[in-house]
């Protein structure tokens, strides 16, 4: 799957599936929803949150 | 780099690029004739050509270039980030028009040069607001 297949099956741009993928842009939950549905996944095993040192 | 951030930049130079040119001419040489001062209004006017003809030319070049990324609806990205970016602007605007309302221009002063201020004021928040676009694409924002 491509960036802009899981784009336009989540609802948003390809550019922005590239700044999520680079941690330039946190997704609403609703799109984190969407993209670990697309996925087969849950949200927290696409998503994780890094405690700073 | 995304369309919206493309169309930032062409409004930054749209807009720069004409109003940096009258501006300079405004203090190099400020207004001195009494209203309705024709020439002054006939830079100003040429300004704003320029910059419709820069922003309409490169938008539609753009749109060319990029038909897909164009015609797409904004997504939440690029609204959280236009959001954002427009908070940025008005509070800007907001901050130099009630500085230069109340206090360089005590009610006591007018015409060519409130004009200018206030001219100069919408620039820069739109300047400052487009500035914000690209600076919130390009470093990232998490809303």
């Amino acid at each position: 799957m491509t960036q802009a297949d899981l784009g336009a099956r989540v609802g948003v741009t390809r550019q922005t599936i590239a700044a999520i993928e680079s941690g330039k842009y946190a997704p609403t939950l609703e799109t984190a929803m969407r993209i670990a549905e697309a996925f087969g996944k849950r949200v927290d095993e696409v998503f994780f949150w890094q405690v700073a040192p | 780099m995304p369309y919206r951030e493309r169309a930032a930049w062409l409004a930054l130079c749209a807009m720069g690029l004409p109003f940096t040119g009258y501006f300079v001419w405004v203090i190099a040489a400020p207004p001195t004739a009494a209203m309705p001062d024709w020439s002054t209004f006939t830079r100003f006017g040429v300004a704003i050509a320029l910059q419709i003809a820069i922003w309409s030319l490169g938008t539609l070049w753009l749109r060319r270039r990029h038909p897909e990324d164009a015609a797409a609806p904004l997504d939440e990205r690029d609204l959280a980030i236009s959001r954002r970016s427009i908070q940025t602007g008005y509070s800007i605007l907001f901050a130099v028009t009630c500085i230069n309302i109340g206090c360089v221009f005590p009610f006591a002063q007018g015409g060519w040069k409130l004009i200018n201020v206030g001219l100069a004021s919408i620039v820069l928040a739109e300047l400052v607001r487009n500035s914000a676009v690209i600076w919130l694409y390009r470093r990232g924002f998490h809303g």
